[in-house]
């Protein structure tokens, strides 16, 4: 009744036929990039119920007799809420989850490497969905107004403000005036719930679209399979009803596990942290910004120099060059391996050396740079921290990639990929 | 091309009319840039907040920043060799570019580049601002032997030397903490002497 009166009206059956219809081929890994996606959307539930009791402001309230930022007293009110904590701690975690999920997904593109021909603007597209995400997240950091929210923005703030040449602006623009001033919550508040949401929307919908437009990559067995029966279309289930099925149920399991952890694992208890105050403990970021954390420790101090009047500091190389450099690697990937003919099925890992054993060096370095994070609890000094991380990613890079020539030269007599 | 002829024929006045199009709309979109860019000055407010611009005055008393006696005088015989506290100028902690840290060492601790005419008694204060990325400095007291304690960043670990004028003996932090004047008073409290020595907070 209700589907044949709409359908009269937005032409469902046509819609049904053209999209519902579709092919998605299966593979365990294809949930990766859903993952992100259901995380996503629990982002935006629980963010809501967040954002109708948030109160983005540092004026000094009193709070049970201490006088606190506004801020930081509507958080800890709302940890005081039935469900508050909980669903303050499920936004937190699948925050961290989506940008795990999109670094796994990633990692799954590039180890089978689908962001070959025509595929390359969905590998940037994906990238750039990965960064806005940790702008996301950093920007959430800020809104409770503790003394962890405090010290990171700090961080932060400097970072950006010792860049050459623009540094003072950028820093002005990004964070309202000087950090800390008042207007910085606000600012971040506007970006957090409604510029990058926005933007990610945006990027996902792009991503989709240029999905649905380029077909998904498919399982290698597929490809015999298809060359068998002289098919051409891609072989899968149908987005409606089995994919939709799958998708659902796994949102639901995706969410279970969410509700778990947040309802067991404390996450950013901001009543420990406390309100702004002089000292500062010792405080490690979230896990994905664990990397720059660790090697800004590395850089070493006297590492100072010019450039066109213009300074450069361990600050500028370790909180924005390194950084930088490393998405501009990434976004080079599909540019440097490039195939002359589109690709549509992903490839195996092992059968292709030198892109395979640059990505574990790199997933080596990047672990690396994250145990540089802890150098003060493991007692490494940080000359010693630097000559182990690039120990270790040479000798992962040379010893995956002697092993994969050997494996490709023993399988080449038998096979041809 | 077959119709390059017709072309070349209306070709003329069509380029003409289309030269002034794309000049309209380079024009509009230098225009729209030019306007943002007045724009992108309203958005980066000079909000003056942070920053690190000290005002301390000498004669100013030493107050714990910090506990439950935040706001009272740091005495001086409250602490002993190895010990430091976080401190503000008194009446002066809405401003975060006052905070010190008030160490006590052994007086025959001190080494140049030290300053010993700013410290009395084995008390030395410098800022507490980390030079890095502004993270507050801590304490690493160690009991055993007080002369091994130092102070160190949490943030990203930088380690300065006391009793070597704060000078930088690991991590990322360019620069020491600066040195500022301390001595004991007759009423047992501590007061500042001088002003800072040198720059304060992250140096960009
Ligand atoms: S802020 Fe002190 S070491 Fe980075």
């Amino acid at each position: 009744m209700v589907f044949k009166w709409l359908d009269e009206r937005l032409e469902l059956r046509k819609f049904k036929e053209k999209f519902l219809s579709k092919t998605f081929p299966t593979h365990p890994t294809f949930l990766l990039g859903e993952t992100a996606l259901f995380s996503f959307i629990t982002l935006v539930a629980t963010g809501i119920f967040l954002g109708f009791l948030y109160e983005p402001s540092t004026t000094m309230v009193s709070l049970f007799g201490a006088m606190v930022p506004a801020a930081y007293a509507s958080v800890v009110r709302i940890d005081l809420l039935p469900m508050g904590l909980i669903i303050r701690r499920i936004h937190h975690w699948s925050a961290m989850i989506m940008i795990a999920a999109i670094l796994a997904h990633l990692l799954r593109v590039y180890f089978t490497a689908s962001y070959r021909k025509p595929r390359e603007i969905n590998w940037l597209v994906g990238l750039s969905l990965w960064g806005t995400a940790m702008i996301g997240a950093f920007t959430g950091y800020l809104l409770p107004y503790s003394q962890f929210s405090v010290t990171a923005t700090s961080i932060a703030y400097y970072m950006a403000k010792s860049m050459p040449w623009i540094g003072n602006w950028i820093s002005r623009l990004l964070f309202a005036g000087d950090f800390p001033s008042d207007g910085t919550v606000p600012r971040f508040f506007f970006m957090h719930v409604m510029l990058i949401p926005a933007t990610l929307i945006g990027l996902i919908s792009l991503h989709m679209l240029i999905l649905i437009k380029q077909k998904h990559t498919e399982p290698r067995s597929n490809r015999d399979r298809k060359e068998a029966q002289g098919g051409k279309r891609l072989i899968g289930i149908p987005i409606w009803p089995e994919q939709a099925v799958i998708s659902l149920s796994f949102f639901l399991f995706l969410l279970f596990v969410v509700v778990l952890m947040a309802a067991y694992i404390p996450l950013n208890p901001i009543e420990m942290y406390g309100p702004p105050s002089p000292g500062t403990p010792v405080m490690r970021p979230d896990w994905y910004f664990l990397v720059v954390y660790g090697f800004l420790k590395l850089v070493p101090g006297d590492l100072v120099f010019t450039i066109l009047g213009g300074k450069i500091t361990p600050e500028t190389i370790g909180g924005v060059i390194f950084p930088a450099l490393n998405f501009l690697a990434y976004a080079l990937v599909p540019f440097i391996d490039r195939s002359k003919e589109p690709q549509h099925y992903m490839a195996n890992p092992l059968h292709r050396p030198f892109m395979t054993s640059l990505g574990v060096g790199a997933i080596v370095f990047l672990c690396m740079m994250a145990v540089a994070g802890y150098i003060d609890v493991l007692h490494i000094t940080t000359k010693a921290m630097t000559v182990y991380a690039l120990v270790a990613t040479a000798a992962a890079w040379s010893v995956s990639y002697a092993l994969l020539r050997w494996y490709n030269g023993k399988r080449g007599n038998n096979a041809k990929a | 091309m077959v119709d390059g002829n017709s072309a070349k024929e209306t070709g003329k006045e069509g380029l003409t009319r289309r030269r002034f199009t794309l000049g309209m709309l380079i024009a509009s979109i230098a225009g729209a840039f030019g306007s943002l860019f007045a724009l992108l000055k309203v958005l980066a407010p000079e909000k003056k907040g942070g920053g690190y611009a000290t005002t301390i005055l000498p004669g100013d008393v030493l107050v714990y920043a910090q506990g439950g006696s935040a706001g009272s005088p740091v005495t001086a015989s409250s602490m002993k060799a190895g010990d430091a506290v976080l401190a503000y100028p008194t009446g002066k902690s809405s401003n975060p570019a006052n905070l010190v840290q008030l160490i006590k060492l052994e007086e025959a601790a001190f080494k140049p580049p030290t300053d010993i005419s700013l410290t009395d008694k084995g008390f030395v204060a410098y800022s507490a601002i980390c030079t890095h990325l502004g993270c507050t400095v801590s304490w690493m007291a160690n009991r055993e032997s007080p002369a091994a304690s130092f102070t160190e960043c949490f943030c990203h670990n930088s380690i300065f030397n006391p009793a070597e004028g704060a000078k930088v003996m690991g991590g990322p932090a360019p620069i020491p903490l600066a040195q500022i004047g301390v001595k004991v008073m007759q009423d047992g409290t501590l007061a500042f002497t001088s002003d800072f020595k040198g720059p304060i907070g992250p140096q960009v």
